[in-house]
């Protein structure tokens, strides 16, 4: 395989490719950047699935799947995600090398010529996108939002960061609220179409076993000319100066304790990794000191797992637990916590982290869509590392590294959700 | 020892076939290029393996048991294998399913010494009144963490609609009750039942070399006596228990599945019944059929549809499952929907698309390590080779598809489950 090339198209365009034969199936995605704004924020994700739905060529969305089908089926599909303080809405298609089809096709010339169909053309009509589109996307839309109360680990944690993050962007949530979808109107989705356009930051990615010149070449004469204006949010750093506590009651066997942390924020790929490494010493792998105490000396919990978002500067650490041990599992969660920070750690713990964090970055490298969300992830960041030379900077952490990013946790906040 | 390479020309893959002296199948599927390697050995015990002859005496176990032991073969005398996964840097997991085990480990350094603790695992079972009653809490946080979930629960409850005496009516981890019964002699004896190098297959992909394998198999490996076990599975008619099934669970929209029950009673669907039954769902309800465009226009589905076949030793049925505000509208529509088919067939266009759909996706399976080898190990204990699909598709004709329609989706046996709030 190839490095990861990166081209850039024009101000705030960049073209990033890996040419690689292993794979039978190719991934071209596009990804719009922007600060996550609460006037935005709806008509944005809601935008993403429009898009997705029909275009000028292909003008329902039956048209659309049949061409999909003709193409080995292959898949096109929107994701909205939160990047830190940034909206990030891919569009992504996926579908079989040419050397696989079975009547000789271009497959991957014409799916890089359907996603751009998708994000220039679609069925517009006097800056209105179709009636009947909105409708049926800002239902599904709703229904999705709806459908994150079911999930009810996914839920805590979703609830714990509204909380804590209150008043920052960073609460908007990827999709905004469930009021901002409902009250949208066409014309809002049409003017989030052209705005995301014209300023949004681009990230185009093509990976797999075509030479991505050709669809380098479109793209740079969809973005080549136009100038853009790439906004830009500011770190803010936040001191937490008493812990807040939220419970809310549901009919739930289990019950879930999230524990929000502020912690380092530091824009440098290496030192995103110093803090992913603390973070995998504390409760990241089934070595950690939450698995190894918490859930399998002391029992308390089925699952205790910490997590840090480099691109936001905060951590957390949720886990499944019976009701009546709520208090005792946040308690000893913050004593581990206390001998992180105090250095308590063994040699054996320090190594095994180390060894569990190469292994999944060098893992990444054996997937296209693993690799495909490693770079857009680290896409804010500076310095970005390849997962080579992430592995390789990993074994030079030091302890006293570890040690100090930990001291720079702070609790924030402490989610309950509390069955029966 | 057997040492054979088979290839396929249509997909350009090849992979090697051990029959080892120790009785264990070993499948080494190298993948050119890859830094990790992804190793599973399973046995053919899963949580439908409740009643079995062993050794000429019939036994009953708890339900759940297949899944505790599989929990407690992850500890030996000497710690458990998470400890000694980490220390080599390998990432590893377990899991039990309705009719197999696995255990498993992925690594990009350390092969050899992963694949020891590997063979260590399954090869040294220890189980004491303690160690075995230690587990009960950990198990039952599992189960609870279960109950709580939706798309579990909706699941079990639909296979207790179709399923009057199968077991696959009863929760993988059995109940909070039923796992208090497992002691270590039913956890030794489920061993020396199915825990036999001859009834496993351990499957390794991406950066593998047979040889190594060979090698380290050689060294580690304990050759087994075969034993004689046999399932015992109850009689289970045709007919399904409810049309309808329902469960009330905090959730902001009603989840449902929709399962139609078919003939159960000829073991395993050979790879060409799969590959047709796949072509005929696409066609039938994929996202460029005209039903599910009904579906969508009516606000009876959102993009987290789906179906899928699900099939094993003495059960098969095809299930629908998604989102809706109304599961009922939905689940009528789909009902119409199959009687028709029943009347029409499939188009010879709608069988194109669909087939072509089929063959990308069979394709796309290749390039996912985890893939290749939960298809390698299903193949080995199912009798299905893992080329046989993408070449089925190759060859297959709409009447092949007609004819399969008419053992499939009769509107007369089918059950809805819903989980929907008060």
């Amino acid at each position: 395989m190839s490095e990861f090339v990166q081209r850039k198209i024009c101000n705030g365009v960049t073209f990033g490719s890996i040419t690689d034969d292993r794979f039978k199936i190719g991934r071209l995605s596009a990804t719009l950047l922007v600060p996550l704004s609460r006037q935005t924020a709806a008509a944005n994700a809601l935008l993403s699935c429009v898009l997705t739905r029909s275009c000028k060529r292909y003008p329902n969305f039956t048209a659309l799947s049949r061409k999909l089908d003709s193409l080995y089926g292959a898949a096109l599909y929107p994701s909205v995600r939160q990047i830190g303080d940034y909206q990030a809405l891919t569009i992504a298609v996926s579908g079989i090398d040419d050397a696989y089809a079975l009547d000789g096709e271009f497959v991957s010339a014409e799916l890089a010529d359907l996603l751009s169909s998708i994000i220039f053309e679609p069925d517009v009509n006097g800056g209105l996108f179709k009636e009947e589109d909105i409708e049926q996307e800002k239902r599904q839309l709703l229904e999705n939002i709806d459908s994150e109360y079911n999930d009810k680990r996914y839920y805590a944690v979703k609830r714990c960061i509204e909380n804590m993050c209150s008043d920052e962007l960073y609460s908007i949530g990827r999709f905004g609220s469930r009021q901002d979808v409902e009250s949208l109107k066409n014309a809002d989705v049409y003017a989030a179409w052209e705005r995301l356009l014209s300023d949004a930051r681009v990230e185009l990615t093509m990976l797999g076993n075509t030479s991505p010149d050709k669809a380098y070449e479109g793209f740079v004469k969809y973005f080549g000319s136009k100038p853009r204006t790439i906004d830009a949010v500011e770190h803010t750093e936040i001191v937490p100066n008493e812990v807040r506590y939220v419970c809310e009651n549901q009919e739930l066997s289990q019950s879930k304790l999230v524990m929000g942390f502020r912690c380092n924020y530091d824009n440098d790929d290496a030192a995103a990794l110093e803090n992913s490494l603390m973070s995998a010493v504390l409760g990241g792998t089934p070595t950690s000191k939450l698995f190894l105490n918490v859930r399998e000396k002391q029992s308390l919990c089925y699952y205790c797992v910490s997590r840090v978002d480099n691109n936001k500067g905060i951590m957390l650490i949720d886990s499944g637990v019976e009701t009546e041990n709520i208090d005792k599992a946040r308690d000893a969660v913050l004593e581990q916590l206390t001998l992180l920070k105090n250095g308590d750690i063994s040699d054996e713990e320090l190594t095994n982290a180390k060894l569990a964090l190469k292994n999944s970055l060098m893992s990444s490298l054996d997937s296209l869509a693993a690799l495909q969300s490693y770079y857009i992830g680290g896409v804010l960041r500076k310095n970005q590392l390849t997962p080579l030379k992430a592995a390789e900077l990993t074994d030079k952490i030091s302890k006293e590294r570890i040690v100090e990013l930990a001291n720079k946790v702070q609790l924030d906040t402490v989610f309950t959700l509390r069955g029966n | 020892m057997e040492f054979t390479k088979i290839t396929n020309k249509r997909m350009n893959e090849e992979y090697y076939r051990i029959k080892h002296g120790s009785g264990l199948e070993i499948i080494v599927y190298p993948k050119k290029g890859f830094n990790s390697a992804y190793a599973s050995i399973g046995t053919k015990f899963g949580s439908i393996y409740s009643k079995f002859i062993f050794d000429g005496k019939e036994v009953t176990v708890p339900d759940g048991t297949a899944h505790y032991l599989e929990h407690k073969l992850f500890e030996s005398e000497d710690g458990d294998a998470f400890s000694k996964y980490a220390k080599v840097g390998a990432s590893a997991n377990a899991y039990t399913s309705f009719d197999m085990t696995c255990y498993l480990f992925s690594c990009t350094d350390n092969f050899k010494k992963s694949l020891e603790i590997l063979f260590d695992l399954v090869q040294s079972p220890y189980f004491t009144n303690e160690t075995v009653a230690k587990e009960q809490g950990i198990i039952s946080q599992e189960i609870k963490m279960y109950d709580d979930s939706p798309d579990w629960r909706v699941m079990m409850n639909l296979f207790n609609g179709l399923y009057h005496n199968h077991p696959i009516n009863k929760d993988i981890a059995g109940s909070v009750e039923t796992i208090a019964k497992i002691t270590p002699e039913i956890l030794y004896e489920c061993y020396s039942a199915y825990y036999n190098l001859n009834n496993m297959v351990l499957a390794v992909v991406g950066a593998a070399d047979p040889y190594e394998v060979l090698a380290i198999a050689d060294e580690k490996l304990k050759p087994s006596k075969k034993v004689d076990t046999k399932v015992i599975f109850p009689d289970e008619p045709y007919d399904i228990v409810k049309n309808y099934t329902e469960q009330i669970l905090p959730v902001g929209l009603p989840q449902f599945e929709l399962g139609f029950k078919e003939n159960g009673a000829d073991g395993y669907a050979t790879n060409k019944e799969l590959v047709t039954t796949s072509i005929l769902l696409n066609a039938f309800i994929g996202e460029s059929s005209e039903l599910y465009r009904r579906l969508l226009d009516e606000k009876l589905i959102n993009s987290g549809f789906g179906s899928e076949y699900l099939e094993g030793l003495g059960y098969r049925s095809v299930i629908f499952s998604g989102e809706s505000s109304d599961p009922k509208a939905a689940a009528e529509m789909i009902r119409d929907a199959a009687e028709k088919i029943h009347k029409n067939g499939i188009s010879q266009s709608e069988f194109e698309l669909a087939r072509k759909t089929i063959y990308g996706r069979l394709a796309a399976g290749f390039d996912h390590k985890e893939n290749i080898a939960s298809e390698l190990i299903n193949g080995h204990f199912t009798g299905r080779k893992i080329f046989e699909s993408v070449e089925a598709v190759a060859k297959i004709t709409l009447n092949d598809v007609n004819e399969r329609l008419e053992h499939q989706l009769d509107a007369d046996n089918s059950c809805l489950s819903v989980v929907k709030s008060k």
